[in-house]
């Protein structure tokens, strides 16, 4: 999976995602659309697929688990996860390229890649949805590009976010400052799952605020340079820490200690657990447990991912059992 | 200075919006800011010997799409069209709303149909860019960040 992958830059980037917000031309907009319209719109998609390699999934198809255990892989978004009356799923092989059906949008259509890996993002995204439109028409417009929904995502379409870890960053309070500035810039920082900023597990989205007026290249050189200096910041913040290190690795090594330990370990822990042991691995504190088993660790030790990896329903109370020996077990 | 959106006349207007905290400056000229509705001064102290129902502008509620037949009022409340038609039937009102969401109300034509090759994000491209956002901060006024695009890109052509 490619969220579990290791690549560049991945002490602190997580992964890359751009996704295109395309609609079809003779359709209404899924807010304002008939069903029985939304179903047509998801047959003519998938007549027109390449099904060696990609294949479509309607939502009502897919259990309640795995649709929501599609969103702790930052597959899907959590509105989508329940939409079983009109929503489908595109996908190919190993998820690196997803397109939800019938969203805000009649097309959100994603590219991930591990790591920082805008262009091959790009590339993959844009050779997909170049073969789509050959097909199908899109709509557009002369002065405005690609029409949306809603009118924040008329222009490219384009959307370029980038996960980034930033424990150090966060830890020395300089957060608020680095989102500051990188707004101003018209480039958003939000929490992990979107809207919300909390940032559960310091885990942050980079992506532009604006693709209207502007050019995809551009678009892309503004997230990457923001991006790097953020990755920069947050390396010299980790050097920061690690000037009082027996402090960081004692911090370091009690959170190894319980995740290696622990009899009972809820998801909201687990979260912040994992976090600290990332950070750990990643300045190389920690030597014997490898970035990749730590990123995988934080996606399949969520609720959902846990079900599906352990294939069985839970209470909660056996859910923070069997997280707790599945953690032990993947970091022994 | 010119208009930011006519981009002809001499911008005589300044537009002051602050969303969050994020202040944003957007320079009209009288016609284009009276357009797009930000400005009517008139407006302003006319409607004092106006009742107030008759001066409510009931238009909105009605203005519907000729295609789906979605009203501007829905707009106005989900922040979403209901089809790709919306943006013709709404257009007059369409130019305000994409000023104030992006600052401009015209796309760039070459993204479209167009693709930039993916090799393309090379040191020339990103010295455009570079030069493009040194003229918008020196345009704004902002010279601490243009002594820093200009830097970059002292150090890109060296």
């Amino acid at each position: 999976m490619w969220w579990k992958q290791v690549s560049n830059d991945s002490d602190v980037v997580v992964s890359t995602r751009i996704r295109y917000a395309r609609n079809l031309s003779g359709y209404n907009f899924p807010n304002h659309i008939t069903k029985s319209d939304s179903l047509k719109l998801i047959d003519s998609i998938n007549m027109v697929l390449d099904k060696k390699e990609y294949k479509l999934f309607k939502m009502a198809d897919i259990d309640e688990i795995t649709r929501h255990s599609l969103i702790e892989q930052h597959i899907i978004s959590k509105e989508f996860a329940d939409n079983v009356e009109t929503g489908a799923i595109v996908s190919n092989n190993d998820n690196t390229l997803v397109a939800m059906v019938n969203e805000e949008d009649h097309l959100r259509i994603q590219a991930f890649e591990s790591g920082l890996n805008i262009e091959n993002c790009y590339n993959k995204l844009s050779s997909f949805t170049n073969k789509l439109e050959e097909k199908l028409s899109f709509a557009s417009n002369d002065d405005y590009g690609y029409l949306t929904a809603c009118p924040t995502n008329v222009g490219s379409g384009m959307r370029v976010s980038v996960m980034v870890h930033l424990p150090a960053l966060a830890r020395l309070g300089y957060l608020t400052k680095i989102l500051e500035e990188a707004s101003s810039m018209g480039v958003a920082v939000r929490g992990l799952y979107g809207e919300n900023t909390t940032g559960d597990g310091n885990m942050f989205q980079i992506s532009n605020q604006k693709n209207f007026g502007e050019s995809e290249e551009s678009t892309m050189i503004k997230i990457k340079d923001v991006v790097y200096s953020i990755v920069i910041q947050e390396r010299k913040a980790r050097n920061i820490l690690l000037e009082n290190s027996i402090q960081i690795e004692d911090e370091i090594y009690r959170t190894y200690g319980v995740l290696k330990n622990a009899r009972l370990v809820s998801n909201e822990e687990s979260i912040k657990l994992l976090s600290k042991l990332r950070l750990g691995v990643a300045m190389g504190i920690i030597k014997n447990v490898s970035l990749d088993k730590v990123q995988g660790l934080i996606i399949n030790s969520n609720t959902n991912m846990l079900k599906t990896i352990l294939k069985q329903d839970m209470s909660e109370y056996e859910e923070n059992i069997k997280r707790a020996e599945y953690i032990r077990r993947e970091i022994d | 200075m010119k208009c930011q959106s006519c981009g002809k006349k001499e911008a005589n207007v300044r537009y002051y919006e602050s969303i969050n905290g994020k202040k944003k400056e957007i320079l009209l000229c009288s016609e284009c800011a009276k357009n797009l509705g930000f400005t009517d001064f008139s407006s302003m102290f006319s409607p004092i010997f106006v009742n107030i129902p008759e001066y409510i502008d009931n238009k909105s509620e009605y203005l519907k799409c000729i295609k789906c037949g979605y009203l501007f009022d829905e707009y106005t409340k989900t922040g979403l069209f209901g089809c790709p038609e919306c943006y013709t039937s709404f257009r007059d009102r369409l130019d305000k709303i994409l000023i104030k969401l992006h600052g401009k109300n015209k796309h760039v034509n070459a993204s479209l149909k167009s693709k930039p090759s993916t090799k393309s994000t090379s040191n020339i491209s990103e010295l455009d860019k570079l030069k493009e956002e040194l003229q918008n901060y020196i345009k704004n006024e902002e010279y601490e960040k243009a002594a820093v695009i200009r830097d970059k890109i002292r150090k890109l052509e060296k």
